[in-house]
C-alpha cells in the first residue's frame, strides 16, 4: 500500500514536471571527452534562462539521417542540430531558413568566408566551431617545414615513402587536395582550370615518395603512421596535434606549420560544425535564441578554453596561448569553404578518385582530370559546371 | 466448411512468435534494404537501377566482390588443414596438452577488435614484427601494403589464426566420439598412422569436417573486421566492407544496400549446395 502511494506521488511529480515548456533538444557531433565541459556550459545557460536543454552527442552522419528522417515524416524531436560543414548543402532543406535580423550583433562578428558556407538559399547555419589543416611535420627529421611547393618537393626526394596523404576514398582526401588546388589560383570546382592541372602535376611529380599506406590512410590512421615514425609530414586537423601531444610527441619531435604555398599563395579547406535550427522544431525562436548564446563572444571562447575550438568569432582567437596550435592559427586567413553546390559530394568523389588515379595508379594528370570532369559532369543533375 | 481441430489452431499458435519474429526481424528489413538498393539517392525514384549501375561501374566494387571469394575460400581452407591438423594433434596424449589446447582457443576468445588491434600493431611496418626482423639484420616487410598479395595473405592468416579454433574444437570434439575399435583393428591389419588417418579416421570425421565448413564457409563470407581494421577498406576490399564504406564514407545508402543485397545473394547461392550436402551426410 505504502509501495503503490509512493509510486502514485513520483507519478504525479513526473506528470507535474511535463507540464511547462518542453526541454529542447540539441544534437552536437562531440567526442566522449568533450561530453562533460559541453553539459557545464549548457546548464550555465539553464540555470540563467530557465530554458530545459538536452545535449544528445551523436556523430555528424546520424544527425543528419535523424534529421532528414524527421523531415520526411513531418515531426519530430530535434530543435538544434550541428552539422559537419561537408554536409550543409544535402541537409539545406531539413532545416529553417534563418531571420539575420534576429541574430544580434552574431552575424557581425563572425568570420564572412565561415558564413558564406552556411548560406544556401539563405542564411540556414551558423558557424559553431571552425576547423582547418595545416602541416604536421617530424621537427627532428625535417628541421624546418617545407614552406614551398619546391621546398615540398625537396623533402619528399630526401624522404622517399615518407610523405603521407589521407588518401583513402572519402572527404578527408578532398580536404588533402583542394588546398594544392586553391594554391595554384583553381576554383575547387573545376577540372580544367591552371589550378587543378598544376597541382595534379605536383602530386604526380609526388607521387613517386608517397607513402604507399596513403592509399588507406584517414585521420587517426596516419597519425598512428607519424607517431611511429613511418612518415615525415602530412596535412590534419588541429584534433591531431593534441592527440600527439598526450603521446609526448609534440611539440617535439612532431609540430604544426602552416601548408606549403603554392604559385597563387596558401589555402586550407574550412572544416568544422554549423548550427541549424531543424524544420519541424516547434520552438524555432528559443532554438535560435539557445544558437545565439553558444556563438557568444563568453561562450566562444570558453569553448575554446576548454576544448580546443577554434571559433568562427573574429572577435576570439584560435588557438590562444596554445604554442602547439600556431602553426594552425597563421593559416586563419588562407581558410576556404569548398565549392558551394547541392552536387557537392560528386564532386568531392570526382576529386578523390584523380588524386588516386594520378598517384596510385600512374595516370597521367591531363587524363586523370579529364576522367573526373566526366564523371562529375555525368553525374550531376545539371550537367554539372565542373 | 470444417472447423479447424484444436490441434492445428495450438500449432498455429506455438509457431506464430517464430513466424513474427521472421516477419520483424528477417523479412521487413531484406525487404527494406531491397527497396533502398533500388531508389534513386538523388530523385528518390523507385524502383531504379540506378545505384545498381553506380555499383557497376565502380572499380573497388569488383575488387571487393573477388576479395569476398579468394579471401574468405583461402580462409576457410586454412582453417580446416590447421584446425584438424592441431585437433588430431592433441587428441594424443602428450604433456601440457590441456594448456595448449587453451592456447588455442585465446585468439577466438579475445574480443575481435582488440585481437585485430594487436595484430595490427604487429604488422604495422614499423610494427613489432619488423622490429624483430630488422634486430635480426633481416629486411622488413610490408606486410599490409594496399591492394598488395602480401595484405591479402596477411589478412587470411589473421582471419585463420582467429577462427581456427572453432573448426579446432569441432573436430577435437569429433575425434573423442569416434570409435577405438575401428582405428586398432586397423593396426593390428598393419595399416600404418598415414594410412589409418586416411582410411578410417578422415571417413569418420567426414560429417564433422562437414559441419565446420558449413560454419564457417558461411560465417567467412560475411567477413568484415580484419580486413578493415588490419588493411583499410582499400587495402583489402570485401563486400561488407565496401557496404559499410558506401554508407559511412560517402552516406550512400542506396549504395551500401546494393552492395549488401550482392553479399546476400552471395550467402544464399553458397548455401544451397553446402546445405545439400549436410542433408546428404545427415
Amino acid at each position: 500500500m505504502r509501495g503503490a502511494l509512493l509510486g502514485l506521488l513520483a507519478a504525479l511529480a513526473l506528470a507535474g514536471c511535463e507540464r511547462g515548456a518542453p526541454a529542447l533538444t540539441l544534437a552536437v557531433g562531440l567526442l566522449p571527452g568533450e561530453l562533460a565541459p559541453y553539459r557545464a556550459i549548457v546548464a550555465d545557460y539553464e540555470r540563467a534562462t530557465g530554458e530545459r536543454v538536452v545535449v544528445v552527442p551523436q556523430q555528424y552522419a546520424d544527425i543528419r539521417r535523424a534529421l532528414a528522417a524527421e523531415h520526411a515524416a513531418q515531426r519530430g524531436t530535434l530543435d538544434l542540430v550541428e552539422l559537419d560543414v561537408y554536409s550543409l548543402a544535402p541537409a539545406a532543406d531539413d532545416v529553417r531558413v534563418l531571420d539575420a535580423s534576429t541574430l544580434g550583433d552574431v552575424t557581425a562578428a563572425l568570420e564572412p568566408a565561415t558564413l558564406r558556407a552556411g548560406t544556401i538559399d539563405g542564411l540556414r547555419f551558423l558557424p559553431h566551431r571552425v576547423s582547418w589543416q595545416a602541416l604536421l611535420y617530424d621537427h627532428a627529421r625535417l628541421g624546418a617545414p617545407p614552406a614551398t611547393w619546391d621546398e615540398l618537393l625537396a623533402v619528399a626526394r630526401a624522404h622517399p615513402g615518407k610523405i603521407g596523404f589521407k588518401a583513402a576514398r572519402y572527404e578527408g582526401l578532398t580536404c588533402d587536395v583542394l588546398p594544392f588546388v586553391w594554391s595554384a589560383g583553381g576554383d575547387g570546382a573545376s577540372f580544367d582550370d591552371a589550378g587543378a592541372r598544376a597541382a595534379f602535376e605536383l602530386f604526380r611529380e609526388l607521387a613517386p615518395y608517397v607513402n604507399p599506406q596513403s592509399a588507406t590512410f584517414k585521420e587517426s590512421t596516419v597519425v598512428e603512421a607519424m607517431a611511429r615514425g613511418e612518415i615525415v609530414l602530412h596535412l590534419n586537423w588541429p584534433f591531431a596535434v593534441s592527440l600527439l601531444a598526450s603521446q609526448g610527441l609534440a611539440p617535439d619531435p612532431i609540430r604544426a606549420a602552416p601548408l606549403p604555398a603554392g604559385p597563387d599563395g596558401r589555402a586550407t579547406v574550412l572544416g568544422g560544425g554549423y548550427l541549424a535550427v531543424a524544420r519541424n522544431t516547434t520552438r524555432p525562436d528559443a532554438a535560435l535564441r539557445l544558437a545565439r548564446h553558444l556563438l557568444s563572444r563568453d561562450v566562444q571562447a570558453r569553448l575554446g578554453r576548454e576544448l580546443g575550438w577554434f571559433s568562427a568569432r573574429r572577435d576570439v582567437p584560435p588557438g590562444e596561448g596554445n604554442a602547439l596550435l600556431a602553426g594552425f592559427a597563421a593559416m586563419r586567413g588562407d581558410l576556404r569553404p569548398r565549392p558551394e553546390r547541392t552536387d557537392y559530394p560528386l564532386l568531392s568523389r570526382a576529386w578523390q578518385e584523380a588524386f588516386r588515379a594520378v598517384v596510385f595508379d600512374g595516370v597521367d594528370p591531363a587524363s586523370a582530370l579529364a576522367a573526373a570532369r566526366t564523371r562529375a559532369h555525368l553525374a550531376a543533375p545539371d550537367g554539372g559546371g565542373a | 466448411m470444417t472447423p479447424r481441430s484444436p490441434a492445428a489452431a495450438r500449432s498455429w499458435l506455438l509457431g506464430a512468435p517464430l513466424a513474427l519474429y521472421l516477419v520483424v526481424f528477417l523479412a521487413y528489413p531484406s525487404a527494406y534494404a531491397l527497396k533502398l538498393a533500388l531508389t534513386d539517392g538523388a530523385s528518390g525514384r523507385f524502383p531504379s537501377l540506378e545505384p545498381v549501375r553506380a555499383l557497376l561501374g565502380d572499380r573497388l566494387f569488383w575488387q571487393a566482390l573477388a576479395g569476398n571469394l579468394v579471401v574468405p575460400a583461402l580462409s576457410v581452407a586454412l582453417e580446416l588443414v590447421a584446425g584438424l591438423a592441431l585437433a588430431l594433434l592433441l587428441a594424443a596424449r602428450m604433456p601440457a596438452r590441456r594448456l595448449l589446447r587453451a592456447a588455442i582457443v585465446v585468439p577466438f576468445a579475445l574480443p575481435e577488435i582488440v585481437f585485430l588491434t594487436i595484430v595490427r600493431a604487429l604488422l604495422a611496418p614499423r610494427g613489432y614484427a619488423n622490429g624483430a626482423l630488422a634486430s635480426a639484420g633481416l629486411p622488413t616487410v610490408d606486410f599490409l601494403l594496399p591492394g598488395h598479395g602480401l595484405a591479402y595473405a596477411s589478412v587470411i592468416v589473421v582471419d585463420a589464426w582467429r577462427t581456427t579454433p572453432v573448426v579446432f574444437l569441432i573436430l577435437l570434439g569429433a575425434l573423442g566420439a569416434l570409435p577405438r575399435e575401428v582405428g586398432e583393428a586397423a593396426r593390428l591389419d598393419g595399416a600404418g598412422a598415414l594410412r589409418r588417418l586416411w582410411f578410417v579416421t578422415l571417413p569418420l570425421l567426414a560429417p564433422a569436417i562437414l559441419a565446420a565448413l558449413l560454419l564457417r564457409g558461411l560465417d567467412a563470407l560475411r567477413i568484415f573486421a580484419a580486413p578493415l581494421v588490419l588493411a583499410g577498406v582499400e587495402g583489402v576490399p570485401v563486400l561488407s566492407t565496401y557496404a559499410y564504406h558506401q554508407w559511412s564514407d560517402y552516406g550512400d545508402d542506396a549504395g551500401a544496400a546494393a552492395a549488401s543485397a550482392v553479399l546476400a545473394v552471395l550467402c544464399v547461392a553458397a548455401s544451397v549446395p553446402l546445405l545439400r550436402r549436410g542433408a546428404g551426410a545427415a
